[in-house]
């Protein structure tokens, strides 16, 4: 596979990990991978948002459990660790929608240096999306 | 398995998905072609996705064993 397109939508700490472990594993292939964060998920391409990230609902008191489990796995606990080690593979892009980027609070100034920028989401669903040979949306 | 020359063993023990396959990508980038890799696993999902990726990057998997809990895989860069 030569690209996959990601668009994730949710930002509760246990539903982002598999949308980054999956870009984990097919960049560490070469795969291009272009991510875009929509409605919520957009804040976890802030700093702060990254590090409020929480399990949400009747699994939020596994909290710990979780977090002890992904240390084990092998990867960053801290979701800004993991898209930093996603980054240092040169294979993954991320964005921002610019939509979700306005309503949720996140610009410029708050987004991570990791990430390429605030698109518009008809760029990424014509340029990045429909051009990949798969797309994903969590 | 008694001619095969390991160069390299690489030790994923007790990690699970991505990072075997993350660590095994990182891995087999520092041989050169023909050298043999000694993987060393515990999480079962690499039973499928050791095999799968060596057809799919065109290494050859020498052999796999497991005892113990323990995926011992062999694999030759070729390319």
């Amino acid at each position: 596979m030569k690209s996959m397109a990601i668009v994730i939508r949710d930002d509760s700490y246990d539903k982002i990990l598999t949308p980054l472990a999956f870009a984990y594993l097919t960049a560490s292939e070469g795969t291009q991978v272009d991510m875009l964060f929509v409605n919520w998920a957009v804040k976890a391409l802030t700093a702060e948002g990254a590090a409020a990230l929480r399990i949400d609902g009747r699994h939020a008191a596994e909290e710990a459990k979780v977090r002890e489990g992904v240390a084990k796995a092998g990867l960053p606990v801290e979701v800004y660790d993991i898209i930093k080690a996603l980054k240092s593979t040169g294979c993954v892009n991320f964005y921002a929608c610019s939509l979700a980027a306005a309503i949720f609070g996140v610009n410029e100034g708050n987004l991570i240096p990791e990430a390429e920028g605030i698109v518009g989401a008809a760029w990424f669903l014509n340029d990045k999306a429909a051009k990949a040979e798969h797309c994903q949306y969590f | 398995m008694s001619d095969m020359t390991i160069t390299a063993v690489l030790d994923t023990s007790g990690k699970c998905c991505p990072m075997p396959m993350v660590e095994t990508n990182r891995a087999i980038k520092g041989l050169a072609v023909g050298d043999v890799l000694h993987i060393i696993a515990t999480d079962v999902g690499t039973r499928k996705d050791i095999p799968s990726w060596c057809e799919r990057t065109g290494q050859t998997l020498l052999s796999m064993t497991e005892q113990d809990g323990v995926i011992n895989y062999h694999v030759r860069k070729d390319r």
